[in-house]
């Protein structure tokens, strides 16, 4: 087996019709740019539904983390469906009601409540990646 | 004029590895937000994956446009597996072709540039939107 | 032997093709007889981005080695083509005006970017690499890159 570190796919629903959606898919990119830049890798949903031969590999090689912006849970569901259990199943409407949150409302140009949500999330993604590598 | 109920459903692929997804969906936003509000809806790809009922019967019902970063297609892809009506496909670099100076960067936060192509392609679009209805209004 | 090299980093799957000779700086070979087709790797077009326009330099001109062969224009840069070769240009592809994508999907197939009269056939081949070669200088610059 490779002794390179080892890395964790995050696998965003990126909905697009719902707040949450929006909260997921910014927060990831917060995780993959500045969280946790050399220890995860985004994995494209569409593109792993289509078909695409990468994420299909990465999925089925290495841990994910789905971050689902609602209970519809599509990105758990999807990756479940075409690669197997994802390592950790995260929601933004559960995250933000356990930390008394409110939910967020805009679904694009984020103002202070969304990009102070996006943090949250992002940290309880950065968190389960931690988890994850320190038991691989 | 014939009118008719009907909606037209947008899709956008919201490729999270490209500032063309980020284009993507912020041309979606545009359509739908600003340039015909009433008369198209925005759907979650996703939930095309979980066979959600309501998203189905929204393309199997409606037309469809879909909204892909790049030349991949996901979106429409997964519209037409997933028995899409009728699909009218885009792509959002065909738009950067034709405002080449408009270089969208980005992906979590999209620059002005690509705000400002989304907001063209957008606008371009809202004649499709206009045809697709009038189609169904003939049909009604 | 297999048709393609492959590494992989992350999730991104790096390919090379074999029985092409490469260059130093990201260009295939493929040599038949006095004639080379040439275009760019697959880990050109993947550090480039999706390709919007290419520009190739006239049909009939002569290049040498090193120099401007066209341009590529990506939603990320534009790339100025250099020839890894000496020669006549003889045919360039013109499925890449309508279809620029093809650099992107098929880099080292339909992807090609001009057909090109070697000057020295015999001594081309030797100033260039085998793909096993280019595989491991491509891969230092993949890490290089990954930082």
């Amino acid at each position: 087996m490779s002794d390179k570190p080892r890395k964790v796919g995050i696998i965003s629903c990126s909905g697009e019709a719902i707040p949450g959606g929006t909260i997921s898919r910014v927060a990831c990119r917060k995780v993959l740019d500045e969280l946790r830049p050399g220890k995860s890798v985004t994995i494209c949903l569409p593109l792993f539904i289509a078909g695409g031969e990468e994420e299909r590999m990465f999925a089925d090689l290495f841990p994910t983390i789905t971050v689902d912006g609602c209970e519809k849970r599509c990105a758990a569901l999807g990756t479940e469906r075409l690669s197997g259990q994802p390592t950790k199943t995260l929601i933004v409407t559960e995250i933000l009601k356990e930390r008394g949150i409110p939910p967020t409302t805009r679904l694009r140009n984020l103002g202070p409540e969304e990009k102070a949500a996006v943090q949250v999330v992002a940290e309880e993604i950065a968190a389960a990646i931690d988890e994850i590598l320190a038991t691989e | 004029m014939d009118k008719t109920d009907k909606k037209v459903a947008v899709f956008a692929c919201s490729g999270i590895g490209k500032p063309l997804g980020s284009v993507a969906r912020e041309i979606g936003y545009e359509l739908t937000e600003r340039v015909r509000p009433d008369t198209t809806v925005l759907t979650c790809l996703a939930l095309l994956v979980i066979n959600d009922p309501d998203a189905r019967k929204l393309i199997t019902e409606n037309p469809v446009i879909a909204i892909d970063g790049c030349v991949l297609d996901c979106a429409k892809k997964s519209l037409e597996a997933n028995g899409a009506k009728s699909v009218k496909a885009y792509q959002s670099i065909d738009f950067f072709k034709k405002h080449s100076h408009l270089k969208p960067e980005g992906i979590a936060e999209l620059n002005e540039a690509g705000k400002e192509l989304a907001a063209l392609a957008a606008d371009e679009l809202a004649g499709v939107v206009d045809e697709l209805l009038a189609e169904e209004a003939k049909n009604v | 032997m297999p048709e393609f090299l492959e590494t992989t980093h992350d999730k991104f799957i790096f390919k090379v093709k074999t029985g092409y000779l490469y260059t130093e700086d990201d260009y295939w070979v493929d040599i038949q007889g006095a004639i080379a087709t040439v275009g760019v790797t697959d880990y050109l077009q993947k550090s480039g981005g999706d390709v919007a326009f290419v520009e190739p330099v006239a049909q009939g001109k002569s290049v040498k080695r090193g120099e401007e062969l066209g341009e590529i224009e990506t939603i990320k840069v534009t790339l100025n083509l250099i020839s890894p070769v000496t020669g006549r240009i003889i045919e360039v592809n013109r499925e890449l005006e309508a279809h620029p994508e093809l650099i992107n999907s098929d880099p080292y197939g339909a992807g090609w970017i001009c057909r090109i009269e070697l000057a020295d056939p015999l001594g081309t081949k030797e100033g260039l690499l085998q793909a096993e070669a280019y595989m491991e200088i491509m891969k230092v610059k993949i890490e290089r890159e990954a930082g």
